[in-house]
């Protein structure tokens, strides 16, 4: 060994090694942001956000940290159970905001709406996270038009036929696609939320509802019957794997060519332009059809929302937090983070040179601006239509799997759809009386 | 200090220095073990909101609901068990035959032994990324491979539909945690004297007859505990199941700790989770009686 150096001052060193971790230590106040939304692309364009929140405010540090979506339910109940709820919370759905709210967990909105800025909103933005008390749970931070179909023009071409509008017309096209080799579909069929969530966009789309607008279970209908059988009939037009398919499965199909239709949101057009962009020029979205021309377009709209949740600390910086996330600069970068995905809310946004001038929102504008107006007409389980009370159960009621195990008994297993129904509608009765 | 201390225990009786000495052990595992079984046990007689704890007093309500038409206890009980007695047949079978031949003189012995732990060591959530993408539909090699053989035309639908789902959890299970039963078994093999199998030789015993009348004797104490242990953890693994299958199609995978996680953090019902919790370590605590007796049994 060198001289001067013992083992004993090896050890020595390596024990002070800690110590000068200690000492380096960042001492400053930390606050903590939960999103579901964590692609990278969007965490840089959250630490852009942080960056400019943390140098306005120096005593602050922010830290950011991913939940999922099937996955937020459990890491929320052990941070309210333990009084540990990070300070903002982004990107949940409407209904966990109302039923957070219901419970007491999460401060009202109002005063991050005001600070802010309510003028700046579009018309309705806000309405789905009104509570029965009148105030706010949450505040839009964006909209999504999750159920979108998506086509390719070349293979619609190659059909001789236009875009479907009805489910005849949809399931006639995947007819006439199967001989050469292309499955039609990738609707979900699996035990999981993304099927529940997409059966009831097409429970409305045969005219039904979940809920009667007093929140009465309406499943044992006409309209979701018919939703069966269609949901049925399609299943052999859909990849043999689209009974486990999740979110990434369902949209990996279409972008890599797989099936001919899709079933998402924006996230198609950033994947497809990099991922394969030789269909780039051949892609449309619209929304999905309908049992018949008479039935209005019914799109799933999971609505992003920003909140707070009850006592956390440093309640003013924490406001300040949440509505820097709007200011107009950090806000465009983190709509381009996902470019057609999450869409904008605020007046002005879609006009702005900034937000148009990138490739992709600029290559896809036409479907950019269709599913705005899809999302903006948007609705979910916790705000059916207009005429329903919010539903503060919505969340548990996809839990629940009540609606996923109906269709995989329907469709599946072919048991009886009216037992089958009755089953779902027990299960639900269970949740709502809980 | 010593000093002080040392004349502090010369005053303690000899009868109650033993319970000194063990007494901090005791608190850690009554910390550590009995305290969340007791809160388990307490929370399972009350209705508790996970998000709120707000809670009601129960009773054995719970019991009665999940033991009751109203409940899945039974049926997620058959699935447990179907998972469980499949996945630990198949390691044992794969673990065993993989830790006699590993005791065999071969080259590169040392290396087949350390490879043959990686999927041990590997985190369950990457080992079901890659099945789930080995049983993708498109791309995944399974199918592929079926194909390119002419044996299917189509691709399996290997995760959503039975028996197919149950059959590819029992497999991915066994690929997971037969390392497991090749270290235990290894290890004792490698203690067996070679003198058994030498004087069974003269004996005229056959490959097969000195398996069954030298190996397996030896073998059996630790193939024992080895089922043991491995049948509490396969009974409540969760992370597996839950990321290969999510309890599909309809509840043909649900097991019990899924339907627990489903009751705690879904439907916000943690009294009723801790129900299902107490009511699978009864089962899991007749597996250990089971072995009690067959072990005292053999003894």
């Amino acid at each position: 060994m060198a001289e001067g150096l013992t083992r004993r001052s090896v050890l020595a060193g390596a024990a002070a090694l800690p110590l000068a971790g200690c000492a380096a230590d960042d001492d400053r106040i930390p606050l903590r942001w939960w999103s579901p939304q964590a692609a990278p692309a969007q965490v840089r364009a959250y630490r852009a956000q942080i960056k400019m929140f943390e140098a306005a405010n120096p005593r602050f540090r922010v830290l950011f940290e991913p939940t999922s979506d099937e996955g937020y339910p459990a890491q929320f109940a052990a941070a309210f159970a333990a009084r540990q709820p990070p300070n903002i919370v982004t990107h949940l759905p409407s209904f966990a905001a109302q039923n957070y709210y219901a419970k007491g967990l999460i401060e009202p909105a109002d005063a991050l709406l005001a600070r802010i800025g309510a003028e700046r909103f579009l018309p309705g933005a806000n309405d789905v996270y009104r509570a029965p008390d009148g105030r706010l749970s949450a505040v839009a931070l964006g909209g999504t038009a999750v159920d979108m179909l998506w086509v390719r023009k070349d293979l619609l071409a190659a059909a001789g036929m236009a875009a479907p509008r009805t489910w005849d017309e949809l399931r006639r096209y995947c007819q006439r696609l199967r001989p050469r080799g292309i499955y039609g579909a990738p609707l979900p069929y699996g035990s999981n939320s993304m099927t529940s969530l997409i059966f009831i966009g097409f429970i409305h789309r045969a005219g039904g509802q979940v809920f009667t607008p007093d929140l009465d279970i309406a499943l044992d209908s006409a309209p979701v019957y018919d939703a069966l059988d269609f949901y049925r009939s399609m299943r052999e037009y859909c990849p043999p794997g689209a009974t486990s398919f999740g979110w990434s499965d369902s949209l990996n199909a279409f972008v890599s060519g797989a099936t001919a239709t899709g079933i998402y949101g924006g996230r198609v057009l950033i994947n497809v332009a990099r991922q394969n962009p030789r269909i780039a020029d051949e892609i449309d979205c619209l929304t999905y059809p309908t049992a018949s021309p008479q039935i209005p377009a019914w799109t799933f709209n999971d609505f992003p929302s920003v909140f707070i949740p009850r006592g956390v600390s440093h309640p003013a910086e924490t406001l300040a937090l949440a509505a820097s996330l709007f200011d107009r600069a950090g806000y465009v970068r983190q709509l381009l983070a996902a470019p057609g995905h999450v869409l904008p809310v605020l007046h002005g946004i879609t006009d702005d040179p900034a937000y148009m001038g990138n490739p992709v929102t600029s290559l896809f504008q036409p479907e950019i601006e269709r599913m705005t107006v899809a999302a903006a007409g948007g609705h979910n389980l916790g705000f059916e239509t207009p005429a329903h009370r919010p539903n503060a159960r919505a969340g548990e009621v996809i839990a629940s799997n009540a609606i996923a195990e109906l269709v995989q008994r329907v469709v599946i297993n072919g048991e009886n759809a009216r037992q089958s129904v009755g089953r779902a509608v027990d299960m639900i009765a269970r949740v709502m009386k809980a | 200090m010593s000093g002080a201390v040392s004349r502090l225990l010369h005053r303690v009786p000899d009868a109650a220095l033993g319970p000194l000495l063990i007494a901090p052990l005791v608190l850690i595992l009554g910390a550590v073990v009995f305290l969340p079984l007791v809160a388990a046990l307490a929370l399972s007689l009350f209705e508790v909101n996970t998000l709120t704890l707000d809670a009601a007093w129960a009773g054995l309500g719970n019991f009665a609901r999940l033991f009751g038409d109203e409940g899945r206890f039974w049926s997620a009980l058959l699935v447990t068990l179907v998972w469980t007695g499949g996945t630990l047949a198949l390691q044992l079978l794969v673990g065993v035959g993989l830790a006699l031949l590993l005791n065999e003189d071969m080259r590169f012995r040392s290396l087949a032994r350390s490879l043959v732990l990686f999927p041990y060591f590997v985190s369950t959530v990457v080992a079901v990324l890659v099945w789930r993408w080995l049983f993708n539909d498109f791309f995944g090699l399974a199918n592929q491979l079926l194909i390119g053989a002419g044996l299917i035309a189509e691709p399996v639908d290997w995760l959503g539909t039975m028996p197919n789902a149950m059959l590819s959890l029992i497999v991915v299970g066994a690929w997971k945690f037969f390392p497991f039963v090749v270290i235990t078994v290894l290890a004792r093999l490698q203690t067996i004297p070679p003198q058994l199998y030498e004087a069974a030789r003269l004996d005229g015993a056959g490959a097969w007859a000195r398996f069954r009348d030298v190996t397996l004797p030896q073998i059996a104490d630790v193939l024992a505990i080895t089922v043991l242990l491995r049948a509490v953890w396969d009974f409540k693994e969760f992370d597996l199941v839950y990321l290969l299958t999510g309890g599909g199609p309809v509840n043909a995978t649900r097991t019990l700790p899924l339907i627990v996680y489903q009751e705690a953090f879904g439907l916000n019902r943690i009294g009723m989770a801790s129900a299902y919790a107490v009511a699978m370590m009864l089962v899991m605590s007749l597996f250990f009686l089971v072995y009690r007796r067959v072990s005292k049994g053999q003894g």
